[in-house]
This record gives C-alpha cells, structure tokens and sequence, in this order.
C-alpha cells in the first residue's frame, strides 16, 4: 500500500445483503473489494489487500480453507473470522488475526479493520527499526570504540534508534492485549522472512 | 520495582523496574540457566508468579528444579512453555503446574499462545507480579534468523511491559558472531553479562539498568 492509496479491504460473504452493508459502512475510508465465495475471495486476493474479512460458513471453499490458502501464499494481510457464533480462545491458534461475531455493528467493524491496519503498521515500524539496529550493530562490530566516538553517522543512529524505539511503545500504544500480541508474532512468522 | 541484588549482589538490580527485559549473556556453562531460575525462584518465595519458556530442559525438570528451590510452591504460580516439540499438543499437569506444548522452537505464534495461556493462569490465580524466563534464544536462533528472534524479544517485552511483569532471556555469547549479539542486546532494556574470570570462578557485569555500566566482578 502506497502512502496516498487508501488502504485494501476484501469481504469474503456469500450472503448478498450482508456484504453489501459490510461495504456502505466501509467503502468513505478504504478500497472495498467484495467475492461472494471463497474461490471468488482468492481470484480478487493480491498483495494489495491489507484485511480480509473472511465468513467462515460459506457453501464451497469453507473460510477456514480459505484461510489456509491465504497464508501459504504468504501475503502479508490480516485475515478477521466473521461467524455467528461466539469462538472460544482457538481462534487465534487457528491462524486467524481477529475475529467478529454476527450481528457486527459498524463501529465495531470500523475498529477491527483500523486495529488491524495498525498492527501492520507496527510491523514495518519495527522493520525499520531492526534494519537501524542492525546497521549500528555492524558499526559496533567493525569499529573501535574511540572510533564510534568520533563518527557522526554512529551517533545520529543511536539518537534515531531512540526516537524509533520510543514511537514503537507509544504511537501504536505497543502490545495491548493477548489478541495484538498473537496477532503480531503471527506477522512476524508469515512476514517477508527469507 | 523487583528487587534482582539478592540472587546477583550488584546496586544496579536492586530497583528493577516493572516492565523490565534483561538479557542474560556469557558463554556456556557459565551458569547462565542456574541465574534466571534463580531469579524466579527468588521472586516465587515471595509469592511472585513465574513463567518458564524452555528450549532444552524438559518441562518435568523445570517444575522438580523450581520444588527444589521453593519448597512450598503452589503449583499456580508457575507456568512452563515447553518448545522442544517432544510433548503431544494437549496442555498437561505436572505436579500441579500447567505445560504447554508448543511444536518448535521456530514457532513464535505457538510460544506467544503458550505465554498467554500461562499469563492468563498466573492472573486467575491472583498474580499480579511475575517474572518469565526464556531458555534460550540462543536455540531459537538456530531455528529462526535474528531479525526474526530480534523482533519477537521485542514484542514479548512489550506484552511483558503490559504485564508489569520482568523477563530475563539467556543467549549463549560463544555461539554466535558478535553482530548477531549487539543486534539481539538491542531488544532488551538491560544486559547481564557473565564470564569465566581469570584463576577461576566467574565474574559478571550490569548493563543499561543504571546510567553507567558497572565494573566486572566476582559472582
């Protein structure tokens, strides 16, 4: 996603009606793109959609292969469950960011999909800031320690390394709950690892 | 604050704040495991929970490890993630505290699951303090690259924070190359470094707890 592009946002429903509200609440802030099944979903998945809001019970592909389906192409969306049941804590085990239970309320999709989007948020941001440790860590190792004295490179990075790690802790509010926290290590395992 | 100078005799431990993350580096056997266990056992004799997340022990030596050394613990008040992938999937009871299995050291949703579990026993049970330690990155490391491990010792300490809970994580200095250890330290609030001292015995130092790094000394 590019800065000015509003964020990608994939309903994956089979009922009619219920997309279609899905998208009203939805389409003023983001880019909605709506499959009526899951091999819809996948046909209209590319590496622009940050969230997906995938039905579980749908006729065809169920969401729970569909989601299986979007983590082996290893694309970097956050994936919330929509089930009219109340899920019980396996949720999160399941490989799922989020879930929300039927009837949703606009607020409350509202909230999701933005936790989700600053979730993703925090991982660039964390990106970022491992490729300055990194650097500084390589000056560390190649460089005497009067040498880093001296260098200005070294000291504008540890100023920079500072600044970043303090907005990693405030900005996003850090790790708030045991949901952000799964959901963030999630990130990590099927980011752009290797 | 948790008062850490009573397993390890230096000023700078003794007002550690909650929320803390230290790393316990030196090379091995140099009792870096002994000193995180006894970090947790000293905080459970005064009612502090604790969390093991083990690599390399077996979750049924931790829990005899930690009898041992508080003999009148309960068995709430420990919790053991253990990644070594040997155990079925099914969390299990043993001697009265909760595993949790998790399939690999490489699995950080899996370890993150089996945290949260032990967290959210250790806070039915009445805990609001605690103390985790993770033994050691220096396994998952042979599992996963360090940008990898990096990013998770950060996340773990932010949830750590939110805890108000302290974690103490050993990374063995002798088997990695000295970028990856400055990459790693980076993640942390704080730096126990350990080694052998010349004629024997062992020497250590504190790190990033206080405004000045402390001198080498006799442990």
């Amino acid at each position: 996603m590019s800065e000015s592009d509003p964020p990608v946002v994939l309903i994956v429903e089979d009922e009619p009606d219920v997309a279609e509200t899905y998208k009203l609440w939805l389409q003023g802030d983001y880019e909605v793109r709506m499959g009526q099944n899951g091999d819809e979903g996948l046909e209209l998945l590319d590496e622009d959609v940050d969230v997906v809001l995938l039905d579980r019970m749908m006729p065809g592909l169920s969401g729970d292969e569909v989601l299986s389906e979007i983590r082996k192409r290893d694309l970097g969306c956050r994936v919330a469950m929509v089930t009219a049941v109340e899920p019980d804590f396996d949720i999160l085990e399941m490989g799922f960011d989020a879930y929300l239970s039927k009837p949703i309320r606009s607020e409350q999709l509202h909230d999701t999909v933005t936790n989700l989007l600053e979730r993703s948020e925090y991982d660039s941001m964390l990106q970022e800031y491992y490729a300055l440790v990194e650097k500084q860590a390589t000056l560390e190792a190649t460089k005497s320690s009067a040498e880093l004295a001296e260098s200005d490179q070294y000291s504008d990075l540890t100023e920079e390394i500072a600044e970043m790690r303090e907005g990693l802790d405030d900005t996003l509010g850090g790790i708030e709950d045991d949901d952000d926290f799964i959901a963030t290590l999630r990130g990590l395992s099927n980011g752009d690892e290797e | 604050m948790y008062d850490l100078s009573s397993v390890l005799d230096f000023d700078a431990l003794a007002e550690v704040r909650p929320g803390s993350s230290i790393l316990v580096s030196g090379p091995a056997m140099t009792g870096k495991e002994k000193l995180v266990y006894d970090i947790l056992a000293d905080g459970a004799r005064d009612g502090d929970g604790a969390v093991v997340v083990t690599t390399s022990d077996k979750a049924a030596s931790v829990v005899e490890e930690f009898r041992d050394r508080v003999p009148d613990l309960q068995g709430a008040q420990l919790g053991v993630v253990d990644c070594r992938g040997e155990g079925g999937a099914d969390p299990e009871l043993i001697d009265g505290v909760s595993v949790h299995q998790v399939s690999s050291p490489g699995d950080l949703t899996g370890i993150g699951i089996g945290i949260t579990k032990a967290l959210e026993g250790l806070h039915d049970s009445g805990r609001e303090r605690g103390r985790l330690a993770l033994v050691s990155l220096s396994t998952m490391l042979t599992y996963t690259d360090k940008k990898t491990v990096f990013k998770f010792c950060h996340v773990l300490s932010s949830r750590l924070d939110a805890a108000g809970y302290i974690g103490v994580f050993t990374i063995d200095s002798g088997a990695h190359d000295q970028q990856t250890i400055q990459v790693i330290k980076q993640a942390f609030d704080g730096l126990i470094d350990i080694r052998d001292a010349d004629g024997g015995g062992r020497e250590a130092r504190v790190l990033g707890l206080a405004t000045e790094p402390t001198d080498w000394k006799r442990i």
